[in-house]
């Protein structure tokens, strides 16, 4: 069962996004931000990570290079309710940028790419 | 390989090389000279370094030009013989050299630069003091600036290789000591590669061996010598294309399991205002008359090459009003696949199938100049970034075939 760690400072969303991924068959964990997020990382190794940008503390564009820096090919999608943030070149860096939105089709649709996606080794 | 060597220092060691690879430079050679110079003083004073000049015996004084520029870091220039031509075989040559002075980073920039600051040295080079073997530039560009890299050499090599790196062929890059010994270990080499394919050459080899790769923004635009964005490109075009091909053929083992793309890190993203490129203009009648023509021309080559339900779609195309006209993205995938596995099996002499492969890729770029008229930077980044997927999502019908006989 994949395992998808979820960012994000509202509440609502983190409760949201669980019930609604958990229904899909994943196993999901939250943090409220950024707070030990790398700590989490490495001790529940996720299969994926849906980041929200803005946060109370917390730049999800700036955790991203921190998690790019250990984690090189940790997919991660970047989940905001704003799409101005695209145009930050440090989005490139996520495998997805999905705007928040009730429906969740979207971001549904982007983890499974980023789950399904594959490099081999040499 | 080299045939000339002036290294009037004596140097024999150095842990940070910049390259500048040239062909009749004089006029320009002098001011990347310099900038490197610059660049190598400011952030790397405490490492040993050396530019190198890496030519194809100009005989316009190139080489006078550079040894000439006053740098307070020591200079090298190495030659390939006379008549022997090709970026390809200078940046050979610039491969041993850092191998035999045991370089730790390599950072190599255009001889025709004239937007380079120091800061260029400086993003290109610090990845590779942090572990990564690869960088590759992010620069803003024009959205009709580099119409081959956008619609053709990005998507493609995303697909294939599944490591999304924005500017696969350009001149502009760094690369770890670790990575100059894959090169020069490389028994994958062809006369493009030794030409102007030499670019995407090395970026595949670094996505297909896994090293790690990050792409930095260089904060200004590119800018050099102007090209004709049609007739300029055309030896480009072929190398490109064909160095890809050869290396689809070579790799193919390894690409068939890649599935969808990853991202790449990204350095040096806080650089305050951003320039803007300066815009680059194309004659649309120019490219709607080569695929028309072309298209019309070489019907029974298409036949032969394309699988029918593309060639039916590529003639519906066609047929579209000039002012509506549009290259759908996925059909340029399919067509794409289908003359790589053309390629593959023969069907026509390589300069042939590239040939009739021109208009077509004419085809697409005036679509791309129809649809993304509108638009500003981060819309064409956002459709290219769709065009991207679309070659993605289409990847299972190039392995079906290739493979199947």
């Amino acid at each position: 069962m994949p395992k998808i760690l979820i960012v994000d400072d509202e509440e609502g969303i983190r409760m949201l996004y669980s019930m609604e991924l958990q229904d899909e068959g994943y196993e999901v964990i939250t943090l409220p931000d950024g707070q030990g997020l790398l700590e989490e990382v490495e001790k529940q190794r996720p299969d994926c990570i849906i980041l929200d940008i803005k946060m109370r503390d917390y730049n999800g564009l700036d955790l991203l290079q921190e998690i790019r820096k250990k984690h090189y090919d940790m997919p991660v999608i970047l989940n905001s309710a704003y799409s101005s943030f695209k145009i930050d070149l440090k989005a490139v860096a996520a495998d997805y940028y999905v705007v928040k939105s009730s429906d969740l089709g979207e971001l549904k649709d982007k983890l499974k790419v980023a789950l399904e996606t594959k490099i081999p080794e040499q | 390989m080299k045939a000339v060597e002036d290294n009037p220092g004596g140097i024999s060691k150095a842990e940070i090389v910049v390259g500048i690879p040239s062909y009749n430079e004089a006029l320009s050679i002098s001011f990347p000279t310099q900038q490197a110079d610059k660049g190598l003083t400011k952030y790397y004073g405490e490492r040993s370094a050396v530019i190198i000049n890496c030519d194809n015996h100009s005989d316009d004084n190139t080489r006078q030009a550079f040894m000439d520029t006053p740098t307070k870091t020591p200079k090298i220039y190495l030659s390939t013989d006379n008549g022997i031509k090709g970026k390809g075989n200078n940046l050979k040559n610039l491969f041993a050299k850092v191998i035999e002075l045991s370089a730790k980073a390599v950072i190599v920039v255009d001889a025709d630069l004239k937007s380079i600051t120091p800061l260029w040295i400086r993003d290109l080079g610090n990845p590779l003091f942090d572990s990564y073997d690869f960088v590759a530039p992010l620069y803003v560009r024009h959205k009709y600036d580099g119409t081959l890299t956008t619609n053709l050499a990005y998507p493609l090599t995303r697909a294939l290789y599944g490591r999304r790196v924005r500017q696969p062929i350009n001149g502009d890059y760094g690369f770890s000591g670790n990575l100059a010994g894959i090169y020069t270990e490389s028994d994958i080499w062809s006369e493009t590669a030794a030409n102007f394919g030499i670019d995407i050459w090395m970026t595949t080899l670094a996505m297909r061996r896994r090293v790690s790769v990050i792409q930095s923004f260089m904060g200004k635009p590119k800018i050099h010598k102007p090209k004709d964005q049609i007739e300029g490109m055309l030896n480009v075009v072929r190398d490109v294309v064909e160095t890809i091909f050869q290396l689809m053929v070579r790799f193919d083992s390894f690409w068939k399991d890649v599935k969808w793309s990853r991202p790449t890190a990204v350095y040096g993203v806080s650089l305050g205002d951003l320039e803007l490129p300066p815009p680059v203009e194309f004659d649309v009648r120019i490219l709607s008359d080569r695929f028309l023509s072309g298209l019309h021309a070489h019907t029974d080559i298409y036949n032969a090459i394309l699988d029918r339900q593309n060639m039916n779609k590529l003639e519906e195309a066609a047929e579209l009003p000039a002012s509506g006209f549009e290259f759908p993205t996925g059909l340029w995938a399919k067509v794409v696949y289908d003359f790589a596995i053309a390629y593959k099996r023969n069907l026509l002499p390589t300069d042939q199938l590239i040939d009739v492969l021109l208009p077509l890729f004419y085809g697409k770029t005036w679509s791309f100049i129809l649809e993304t008229q509108p638009m500003n930077t981060q819309q064409v980044e956002e459709f290219i970034e769709d065009q991207c997927l679309q070659f993605e999502k289409a990847k299972p019908y190039l392995v079906e075939r290739w493979f199947s006989g």
